[in-house]
């Protein structure tokens, strides 16, 4: 079970990725989203602000009203934000669960496949 | 593993949400195609005339079990995944990912078909040579292939308002040509008059009218609460049922069987016999429409489908590429040039009542597969639901059988000619399955190994390590209550 440290350390290492990568900037220039994340091991949350593609702040808690929520373990998150494993995986075993449009759900997966295409 | 409470992932409300209102139009939509005509028809092929409407009748009654039985598998999984995580769960991953493949040959021939038809109407009422329909049929395919890889999509208001359109203009153009002067019912009840087996087939081929509006489920991870796709699930197929029946009434109060037998367009045979150009244009603007929720629905449903597996690892990682709409782009050009080859098959061939026969006998199979899959989950999944089908193991148990029995019925039909039996869509879809379950086990393995050889050699795994723990010391509880914790 990763802790709320590990958390941040795994999303400051992809927000710097994200924002640092051109091609996805200009991919998700249209896309402003406020995504929830919940940790259903630990019962830990947090947020994530994007704003045409680039991830403003990820603040502890739920802040604002979501447009994706996203539920796994938080192991699965830290190494998701690592980017050590394939979302989408996890996500067809029923082990990653998303609420939201399939568009954004697709988007929100690009930005992997995007910053760690050999994943 | 995550196990949120089913259904409820969290709980939370989504800024933006699907109601049953869009739910129910988005099941509609993806229902009621322009293929569902010629399906009115195939139905007529075995129960003639006013018999017809009994088996649509019959057909609603399956597909209310129907209904129910996907119901609770969603409300077990909620996922975009759907049927292939049903089955995941239930049979095994290599199973589940052989059947997907089959059953998303389904939306490629949907596709094809409706393009086929629509090119097919559009040429006719424009009185152009038969050549020129394929034209309309490439003029189709390239203007839905430019708006997926622009990422244009349908708003759910648009898809809405759509469907309705449909279903409204077929049913009061239907009840209009009901109250025609000089039309005449016929064989009220002759639900065996075609032989043996044709009631039994009529059953079949009235199934497929409805075929597709359990595609619903994809949308669970953005309905409003788990309810809504239940209600979208029992309410939708009503809908259909109401009007591929006044439009079976409608067409076979006007229409002789043996003008519908053999055309592309009964729809517009009907839409002129009811009310003449002005129905006939009718008709073909409500044709052009259901393309605007096959082509945005379809290429939506199986480009998304392309893209996961390819991401996971189970088709050729090119599939995955995206553009700069975000859209993957090789996918959706993959999609649309297999649909216009199919077409121009279809097209060349006259074989348009064969694509009837494969998806009807497919999406019996599916359903046969559902009802599995919900046998075996009432064994293996005790968690609460949002929806429980009361009587489920019985009745699951009856669809296996049920929609086993309808699948052969259709799968061995012959549209073309009603008292005879055509080994053509079980023939096809054996090769579609073998194809399935040959790349299932040849290629995806293999492509699953270069992969983890391709991420073990170039990719490092790039967590840092955490640290050795300490040896376990009590831990204090206000030690416990600190830190960012768990939030409200």
């Amino acid at each position: 079970m990763a802790d709320w440290d590990e958390l941040t350390e795994a999303l400051a290492d992809y927000t710097v990725t994200c924002n640092g990568n051109e091609r996805l900037r200009k991919m998700q220039r249209d896309w402003s989203r406020n995504l929830h994340f919940v940790c259903a091991d630990n019962e830990l949350t947090f947020s994530m602000d994007v704003q045409r593609g680039e991830i403003i702040a990820t603040p502890v808690g739920h802040v604002g009203v979501p447009d994706i929520v996203v539920t796994t373990d938080s192991e699965i998150f830290c190494d998701m934000f690592w980017g050590d494993l394939n979302p989408v995986q996890k996500y067809l075993r029923g082990e990653i669960t998303v609420q939201g449009s399939q568009e954004d759900v697709m988007r929100l997966d690009a930005i992997s496949a995007v910053i760690w295409p050999d994943v | 593993m995550a196990q949120p409470p089913s259904g409820t992932p969290s709980g939370m409300i989504l800024r933006r949400s699907v109601g049953v209102a869009t739910a129910t139009a988005t099941s509609a939509g993806l229902a009621f195609a322009a293929i569902d005509y010629l399906g009115v028809v195939s139905v007529l092929a075995y129960a003639p005339g006013a018999t017809a409407a009994f088996a649509i009748l019959f057909g609603l009654l399956l597909v209310i079990l129907i209904a129910g039985i996907f119901s609770e598998l969603n409300g077990l999984y909620p996922t975009a995944a759907g049927i292939r995580l049903y089955l995941g769960r239930a049979v095994g991953n290599r199973t589940a990912l052989s059947v997907t493949f089959t059953y998303m040959t389904t939306v490629v021939l949907v596709i094809a078909a409706d393009a086929f038809l629509i090119g097919a109407a559009v040429r006719h009422v424009l009185h152009e040579p038969a050549a020129l329909a394929y034209v309309w049929i490439a003029v189709l395919l390239g203007i839905a292939l430019a708006a997926n890889l622009r990422g244009v999509r349908l708003a759910g208001w648009m898809q809405t308002l759509v469907t309705y359109t449909v279903l409204a203009g077929t049913v009061v153009l239907s009840i209009i040509a009901l109250f025609h002067v000089g039309g005449s019912f016929r064989h009220p009840f002759d639900l065996f008059g075609k032989g043996t087996f044709s009631g039994i087939q009529a059953l079949a081929f009235a199934l497929f009218l409805y075929a597709a509006f359990e595609w619903v489920t994809t949308t669970a991870e953005e309905a409003r609460t788990p309810q809504v796709i239940t209600r979208a699930l029992f309410i939708a197929p009503f809908l259909i049922w109401l009007a591929a029946t006044l439009f079976a009434l409608a067409v076979t109060h006007l229409v002789p069987f043996s003008q519908l037998h053999h055309s592309t367009i009964p729809q517009l045979l009907m839409g002129k016999a009811a009310l003449g150009t002005v129905g006939e244009l009718w008709m073909l603007s409500l044709t052009v429409l259901t393309a605007l929720n096959t082509f945005n629905g379809g290429f939506l449903v199986a480009s998304r489908f392309i893209y996961a597996a390819a991401r996971e690892g189970n088709l050729p990682r090119q599939f995955a590429r995206l553009n700069m709409n975000a859209v993957p782009w090789l996918a959706v050009s993959t999609l649309a040039g297999v649909s216009a080859l199919v077409a121009a098959v279809v097209f060349a061939t006259g074989q348009w009542l064969l694509l009837v026969a494969v998806g009807a006998a497919i999406e019996a199979g599916i359903y046969a597969i559902g009802s599995l899959c919900l046998l075996i989950l009432r064994r293996r999944e005790t968690r609460e639901r949002p929806f429980r089908l009361i009587a489920g193991r019985p009745l699951a148990a009856f669809g296996v059988v049920l929609f086993s029995l309808l699948f052969l019925a259709t799968g061995f039909s012959d549209p073309r000619d009603a008292k005879r039996f055509s080994l053509a869509p079980i023939a096809v879809i054996a090769v579609l399955g073998l194809i399935s379950v040959a790349y299932v086990r040849i290629c995806v393995p293999r492509l699953q190994a270069s992969a983890a050889a391709r991420t073990a050699a170039n990719r490092p795994r790039r967590r840092p390590q955490r640290p050795a723990a300490p040896p376990q010391e009590p831990i204090e509880p206000a030690a416990a209550e600190g830190g960012p914790g768990p939030a409200a």
